[in-house]
């Protein structure tokens, strides 16, 4: 399994940001702006094809933290 | 999932007409959301679409591309038995479209003619409806109208495209091999919640709101919950394809072309990557065209494959997958079947 910062680095490929971020396993999904749906669609797939794991957008919806997103990894 | 086999059946050829005015998703969408929309041109992969202008509609598009057809299969019109229209953008919620176009189009009003409601799917289930009807041989000839009206200015994801297909009896014509599917638990997903029976248009429908970036929205408009769709053409798209490799005993690499459903490029490419195929076999035209509904099988042939594909014989597998749920794939060999070039209008 992945560390938190080697699931970082693919979050943050997955979200796509605009402008590169510092990340934590403590940093609020709410404080990104580009935390949205189109992040949710790139997320659900970097777990299909990095994690073999199906999640979906409500999955997503529950998660407050960047560490939450990385608890789904399981 | 319903596996078939179609026989005696050929594909003759088919048209693809989109309309003339082009749509930039960077350069017409608000200022406020520019930056934002960058993003998701880069992920979606939908650069410009096609949109009708008010007085357009998809039966427009499909009339122009079935005259374009009939013209260069140098058919006459007598000769038409049956028309089915696949379209979620009808010219009236009733009579059918399909009728209406068997008049406009001066066939014989001894023509079959009837609407099927389909959107992404539309594709498969068309040919295999029509081919089943043909089989036995009373049908000899028939087209297969399929698109959809569903741009909209705001919106970067659809685009407008009207197409025609002509099969055509032909007991030399080689199988066709089908695996079409339905999920109607996923009916939420992508849907016109008002507007039918169950929830007529009322004047709550008729009040646009404000969205956070301060863009009018419609009530009445589709409703598409993204990450449900990506999950299910994700995960169920590459079994059926695979399902269908195997009933119709075909090895992967005989094929030489799979044509996607043209959703948008993050679906895309995953399904692609699932299931292990080169780029060059897998054609796309999600930049230029975007996602044309039911249209984006044929128009995808046609803009990038029609060359090609008039040219002796081609192994290719179509498979499209959105609103219902629904999904369906098929084989089939394309062999030496009229192609236009693409029509504008």
């Amino acid at each position: 399994m992945d560390t938190l910062e080697q699931f970082v680095e693919k979050f943050k490929n997955a979200v796509d940001f605009q402008d590169d971020v510092h990340l934590t396993g403590d940093t609020n999904l709410k404080t990104l702006a580009e935390w949205d749906s189109l992040a949710a669609l790139g997320v659900i797939i970097m777990f299909d094809m990095e994690y073999d794991k199906a999640i979906t957008g409500k999955d997503l919806v529950e998660c407050q933290l960047v560490s939450d997103v990385y608890k789904l990894v399981g | 999932m319903t596996q078939a086999t179609i026989r005696n059946v050929r594909y003759a050829g088919m048209a693809s007409c989109v309309p003339r005015r082009v749509l930039s998703n960077l350069n017409d969408c608000p200022p406020q959301i520019r930056s934002a929309r960058e993003r998701v041109v880069r992920n979606i992969g939908i650069e410009t679409r096609r949109i009708c202008p008010e007085w357009q509609t998809f039966s427009d598009l499909a009339f122009d591309a079935t005259e374009r057809l009939l013209a260069e299969l140098q058919w006459n019109k007598d000769e038409i038995d049956a028309l089915i229209v696949i379209t979620q953008s009808p010219d009236y919620l009733i009579p059918a479209t399909a009728i209406i176009l068997q008049d406009r189009l001066g066939l014989k009003p001894g023509t079959i003619a009837f609407d099927i409601n389909l959107g992404c799917s539309a594709y498969a289930f068309g040919l295999h409806v029509l081919g089943a009807m043909m089989a036995s041989g009373g049908i000899r000839k028939a087209l297969l109208l399929v698109g959809d009206k569903a741009a909209t200015v705001i919106e970067p994801l659809f685009s407008d495209a009207g197409t025609a297909t002509a099969l055509e009896y032909d007991p030399a014509a080689p199988p066709m091999y089908f695996d079409l599917n339905s999920d109607g638990s996923g009916y939420r997903a992508i849907m016109l919640p008002a507007g039918g029976h169950r929830e007529p248009i009322g004047p709550q429908h008729l009040v646009p709101y404000k969205d956070e970036d301060g863009i009018l929205r419609s009530p009445a408009a589709l409703v598409l919950d993204g990450p449900a769709v990506l999950s299910f053409s994700t995960q169920r798209v590459p079994p059926a394809v695979r399902d269908l490799l195997a009933y119709a005993d075909c090895p992967i690499e005989a094929v030489d072309y799979f044509i996607f459903h043209q959703a948008n490029r993050m679906i895309n490419d995953t399904i692609r990557k699932k299931l292990g195929l080169p780029v060059e076999k897998v054609p796309s035209t999600l930049h230029d065209f975007g996602n044309t509904s039911g249209a984006s099988i044929p128009v995808t042939m046609t803009a990038r494959l029609r060359e090609v594909l008039q040219s002796g014989k081609h192994k290719v597998l179509m498979s499209g997958f959105g609103i219902g749920l629904s999904w369906g794939s098929c084989i089939v060999d394309i062999d030496r079947a009229v192609f236009p070039v693409l029509v504008e209008s």
